[in-house]
């Protein structure tokens, strides 16, 4: 069990770099990558990967989805790719620490106020946030706690899904993780997608706030 | 059972209430998105044309349900691999 948390790797100018982090690097150039040998090879596939996000966000959110896309999908395939990339040996997934989960949900909770004061102005966006002045304590402690609860989702999860995977792996290490891991993929997927969805439905009620 | 020491006690009373915690965490969640699939599949046989509508909002508040089992799996990982107590006083 001892292998199994993020370890750290090495140091840069006194700041300890963890594993998660290096395969957060790795992922990235890879993301890139990829992309860009699609776009080449086969634009039907990105451009079907793109209709799904537009679809998905604008559904839920019930207005067009252009200005809020760039993020939220780099969102969903950074978070997707994240909790797959674990099932290759020797890689960890990111999401498998803390902090990415967390860095995650503090962009969400930024892009909120972002969004939302892009919409309404900044003193409409606060008169919005206190309409009743009273709901305001509320309002904050609501943002502040789902950001943790984004947070602990996400990271809970992963973790649990990885702790089944390596105790059925200690007990019976032949064929009997194989499920396991299939369902470990797709929770990962599945929890991409509820990130995104939740996020998509924290910047539209950002937006609405106080709007009737 | 007094003249155990401190350590042993900490750790049988963090495994017995770990496993108690999760299953009490886990079976009211589950039971409660049962719930919430049944009534969902009520509603989309009765109105299939609102199913997607209502397979969004099933997974969102599937989610939202789901965090407070993961809330008490984050407490348990938190007594079994860092236990505060453990590390305080030995």
């Amino acid at each position: 069990m001892e292998g199994f948390f993020p370890q750290v790797v090495f140091n840069i100018f006194g700041i300890p770099v963890r594993d998660t982090v290096i395969s957060t690097w790795v992922m990235m150039v890879l993301i890139v990558a990829v992309t860009i040998l699609v776009r080449r090879r086969w634009p039907a596939a990105i451009e079907m990967l793109v209709d799904f996000l537009n679809d998905t966000v604008a559904d839920v959110m019930e207005r067009p989805a252009e200005p809020y896309l760039p993020f939220l999908g780099a969102l969903a395939i950074f978070i997707a790719v994240a909790n797959v990339i674990g099932v290759v040996p020797f890689v960890v997934s990111p999401t498998r620490d803390i902090n990415t989960p967390l860095a995650l949900a503090l962009i969400v909770f930024f892009s909120v106020y972002y969004f939302g004061i892009r919409a309404k102005g900044v003193a409409g966006y606060f008169k919005g946030m206190a309409s009743p002045i009273f709901m305001l304590p509320m309002e904050i402690i609501g943002q502040l706690s789902r950001t943790l609860s984004l947070t602990i989702r996400l990271f809970g999860n992963i973790i649990s899904t990885e702790l089944i995977v390596a105790v059925i792996f200690m007990l019976v290490p032949l064929i009997a993780p194989l499920p396991l891991i299939g369902f470990s993929m797709f929770t990962g997927l599945l929890q991409a997608y509820i990130f995104t969805v939740l996020a998509t439905v924290y910047i539209g009620s950002g937006m609405e706030a106080g709007e009737q | 059972m007094a003249e155990m020491d401190p350590g042993t006690l900490i750790t049988l009373v963090t495994i017995l209430m770990s496993g108690i915690g999760i299953l009490l965490g886990t079976l009211v969640p589950a039971i409660v998105e049962g719930r919430a699939v049944l009534k969902a599949l009520e509603g989309m046989t009765r109105q299939p044309e609102v199913a997607g509508q209502l397979r969004t909002t099933l997974l969102i508040a599937m989610a939202l349900l789901e965090s407070t089992a993961i809330y008490v799996l984050l407490i348990i990982l938190i007594l079994i691999f860092a236990n505060p107590l453990l590390d305080r006083f030995f």
